[in-house]
């Protein structure tokens, strides 16, 4: 694949991507002055860019940057809400102005989509034979039998095991990962010259990420098709597209070939972008990280402030016994972080449930702060809350919308019937400072909240009781880059300032490196691995652990291996 | 999977069977501790001229000196073979008189079931894609419109235009293809409405969802869009609202029946009630009971069919795979 690629980029022309130079190719797509409003706000102003035949270019920046909405505007799916003014050109032909029933025979034929959500972009009801059907009916192919084989050879070609079983199959009941293989193999199978991919790997795990990745970049070598690919991780973006064009408030920051852009970028914005990925910036935060260490050591010693000692939890699913943890075992030393990594399924979730006590181990023991977890009732159970918290993944489901940030942060201290009245306002106010939100947010509802401040909110909610174990359950998986970056630094001062101990429960693990000191590496409930997290990374043992590092994106193409020293370099620059 | 969806409909039915047998018993009861005595009360009628001989022994030959609980199951029985016993007016089985005013009345209330769904799913597929300069908020409100309007005012106006105005049918003539046609216009309308408002709100909902973005970007064109894509997942809900509608069809037959003159059941519950006629009373509730249950029997039955995520009750359960690769959207996907 590395060499391919190398191949690729050295045969193409090396011409500037911004300035067109006279007797060229025509490029298959070509944005010209290309402006996007929904009703008065224009959320996309001014974007020019072009995509040359066989190329692969990234559009990259935050959510609300106006990545998506130029890709609908290019695929003419704007919802009817939104207008688009300018010239779009798709092999020289300007499809912007023409009339929907003119656009029509490129859709699918010509122009490929494949959205971001696999779990939402295919008919709920309905067979994915039959919604392939759909896309094999673009080809000329009057017969039946014939455009079924090669809806499964497609499906074999996307990496789909079984065809058969999927073509019979209804979307719920494949994977994420399998349905995204389904989508990219309907986008492909008529054969377009073009692929419009929305942040395909968005909703997926990190190895199945890397897979679907991989997956992407061998079908555009393979059939030629030019990529356009939506992210906003800049990592994925360099390691996958010829060229590269920033986006920040609609309006283009920077733009060029991916290896000028990535290693050279002009604008503060796209070096504050390749500043936030983790992949990228591994000791970033090592001088905040390891302050918390040496306090550590200085102090009273390293008391285990977690002890979980030989945990098994089975559950019954339709009489088949299923065993979701598997003799668990790790301590935490007080003010440190100890990540639990691994893949959707491996466990993770039911590992939080039962230390949090909210369910009980069949056997094995939970202490936190040498108060027993493990077989205590859930009234019991309440004065070790006080001590022991959880900040949920996602601050898009985890806040009540009706109520406001005061009320959210206030009622935990409600709850345990803290203090008066008036100490309590001080405690919510200091919690948010504490987080880094104003006081003018205290009558505000989540609603009118980012998902930065949410997920801020959030944790104020976890900090108002002055717990010393925080569990953070992916806290930022639902979250940008760059806000992530925002919450793992508020996360770590906060870990500094108040001797927190954290469990930090994550599928990425370029974050783990970035923040924890201990990690366990945790597959089919079992820990494959575990160590010191400088430890685990720099010497895998395990082939699980190597196959999760290797998923990271690392920003170079081909490269699989992290921390890349340059990168480092180049980062540490900033 | 076949096999759990068979054992689903065959709990399914016997419990529709339950409902209906249980209905039965129910009005019987009912109608046994009313004050006052129909029967006798019929027969005792100087009209009739029984001697008090005659009563006794018409009493003792329908077993109506008996104790309620033997005259229930003798009636049950009767009822489970098919026999719903005498008229006390005509002195004729009950069945005959049913079977000579049931097809007209299926045959008006079948005719109004497909209008309304015709009416309900073009108002729908316009709210879609009519553009919005050709009135596609006008399309918007003519659900409510109809329902405001009652379906008799509708059936007067009905007459009034296609059979005076317009000379389409002969008042005179209630069963004749168009007289038919727009009786059973005049009862759909208002059926559509309520078919129209849940379908419109759906297909609102479907039309924004991703899958039918994709589905445009494979280069479907409106028509497939609607009929292929967006028509299943949002006829979902309508199945349960189409099941109590069919309640709408049977109540509004009795008035369209009687504006546009026509006989059927409407007009035999007319005469019975205002003659006491008790078997014919009791028969015409059962049937009803049936008619609901069946129904609500089927919209059960379809339900299942139509979308592949419900899990049926008593078979085994549908489970997400978790082969090749799994990931967070399939929680999602089966959550939602």
């Amino acid at each position: 694949m590395a060499s391919h690629d190398r191949l690729t980029t050295n045969t193409l022309t090396r011409a500037e991507l911004v300035a067109p130079v006279p007797l060229r190719p025509i490029p298959l797509l070509r944005v010209n002055g290309l402006s996007v409003s929904y009703g008065p706000n224009e959320v996309v102003t001014n974007a020019e860019f072009e995509l040359g035949r066989g190329e692969s270019l990234a559009l990259i920046g935050e959510s609300g940057s106006g990545k998506s909405t130029i890709a609908r505007a290019v695929l003419r799916l704007l919802p009817s809400s939104g207008h688009a003014t300018g010239r779009v050109a798709f092999d020289g032909q300007e499809v912007l102005g023409i009339s929907e029933r003119g656009f029509r025979p490129l859709r699918g034929r010509a122009i490929g989509f494949v959205p971001q959500d696999p779990a939402h972009a295919l008919n709920p009801v309905r067979t994915i034979g039959a919604q392939a059907h759909e896309a094999a009916a673009l080809l000329d192919e009057p017969d039946r039998a014939v455009r079924k084989r090669l809806i499964l050879e497609t499906f074999a070609e996307v990496g789909l095991d079984n065809a058969r079983r999927v073509y019979d199959s209804y979307p719920h009941q494949l994977s994420g990962g399998m349905l995204q293989r389904v989508l990219i193999g309907l986008a492909i199978l008529p054969r377009p010259t073009l692929l419009v991919a929305d942040e395909p790997t968005s909703a997926l795990d990190v190895t199945i990420q890397k897979r679907i990745l991989d997956l992407l970049t061998r079908l555009q070598h393979d059939l030629k098709i030019s990529l356009l690919l939506i992210t906003h991780d800049l990592a994925i973006a360099a390691e996958r597209a010829n060229a590269l064009v920033v986006l920040k408030d609609g309006i283009i920051q920077e733009a060029g070939r991916t290896a000028s852009v990535f290693a050279a970028p002009a604008s503060a914005y796209a070096r504050k972008l390749r500043a936030d990925v983790p992949a990228l910036n591994p000791d970033r935060y090592a001088a905040l990280r390891d302050t918390g260490i040496r306090a550590l050591k200085t102090g009273a010693g390293a008391t285990p402030k977690i002890k979980v000692s030989a945990v098994t939890k089975t559950f019954t699913v339709d009489g088949k016994t299923l065993t979701a943890v598997d003799d668990l075992s790790f301590t935490v030393p007080a003010g440190t972080t100890h990540a639990l990594v691994g893949e959707s399924g491996s466990g993770k979730t039911t590992a939080v449930r039962l230390l949090l006590g909210l369910e009980q181990p069949d056997t094995g023991t939970i202490s936190v702060a040498d108060e027993q977890i493990t077989g205590r009732s859930p009234d019991e159970l309440r004065s070790v809350w006080r001590h022991l918290q959880l900040v949920y993944q996602n601050p898009f489901t985890s806040l009540d919308p009706t109520w406001t940030v005061e009320h959210l942060v206030r009622e935990p201290l409600d709850r345990f019937g803290i203090g008066t009245r008036k100490e309590r306002d001080e405690r919510v106010r200091e919690a948010l400072a504490d987080v880094g939100l104003g006081e003018h947010l205290l009558s505000r509802k989540p609603q009118a909240l980012s998902g930065g401040q949410r997920q801020r909110v959030a944790i104020a909610r976890s900090l108002v009781l002055k717990p010393d174990v925080i569990v953070l359950d992916e806290p930022t998986s639902a979250l940008d880059v760059s806000v992530q970056a925002d919450i793992v630094e508020v996360l770590l001062s906060l870990q500094v300032n108040l001797g927190l101990t954290y469990v930090f429960v994550s599928h990425d693990l370029a974050l783990v490196r970035q923040l924890a000191h201990t990690v366990s590496v945790i597959q089919r409930g079992r820990i494959v691995e575990h160590g010191a997290v400088t430890e685990i990374f720099d010497n895998p043992r395990q082939p699980y652990t190597r196959s999760l590092l290797a998923s990271i994106p690392s920003g170079v193409a081909g490269a699989a291996h992290l921390p890349h020293p340059r990168l480092r370099q180049l980062a540490t620059a900033d | 999977m076949r096999g759990a969806y068979l054992s689903y409909a065959a709990k399914r039915l016997t419990q529709a069977i339950v409902v209906i047998l249980l209905t039965y018993v129910f009005t019987f009861v009912v109608v046994s501790i009313l004050p006052g005595d129909p029967i006798t009360n019929v027969l005792r009628d100087p009209q009739n001229g029984f001697t008090e001989d005659e009563i006794k022994a018409i009493v003792a030959a329908q077993g109506l000196d008996q104790p309620i609980p033997v005259q229930l199951w003798t009636s049950l029985s009767h009822f489970v073979t098919g026999d719903l016993g005498l008229s006390m007016r005509s002195n004729r089985p009950v069945t005959t008189l049913i079977a000579e005013v049931l097809p007209s009345t299926l045959i008006l209330a079948s005719a109004a079931f497909v209008i309304a769904l015709l009416l309900a799913v073009t108002i729908g597929y316009g709210t879609q894609f009519l553009p919005k300069r050709f009135g596609q908020g006008l399309l918007r409100g003519l659900p409510s419109l109809f329902l405001s309007v009652p379906n008799f005012v509708i059936g007067l106006a009905l007459i009034h235009i296609f059979g005076f105005q317009l000379g389409l049918f002969r008042v005179i003539a209630p069963n004749s293809f168009w007289a038919t046609l727009f009786a059973a216009v005049a009862l759909g309308i208002p059926v559509s409405a309520r078919i129209a408002e849940v379908l419109i709100a759906n297909l609102d909902n479907e039309s924004e969802q991703e899958y039918a973005a994709v589905a445009r970007g494979r280069g479907l064109g409106q028509m497939r869009l609607f009929a292929k894509h967006l028509l299943k997942p949002s006829s979902l809900p309508v199945v349960t609202v189409i099941a109590l509608a069919i309640g709408e069809l049977l109540g509004g037959s009795l008035i369209t029946e009687t504006v546009f003159g026509r006989t059927g059941i409407g007009s035999l519950v007319q005469r019975s009630v205002s003659t006491q006629d008790l078997p014919v009373l009791q028969a015409v509730v059962s049937l009803a009971a049936v008619v609901f249950v069946l129904v609500n029997l089927i919209a059960d039955l379809v339900y299942p069919l139509l979308d592949p995520r419900v899990k049926l009750i008593g078979g085994p359960k549908y489970r997400p795979t978790t082969a090749d690769d799994s990931s967070t959207a399939t929680s999602q996907a089966v959550t939602s």
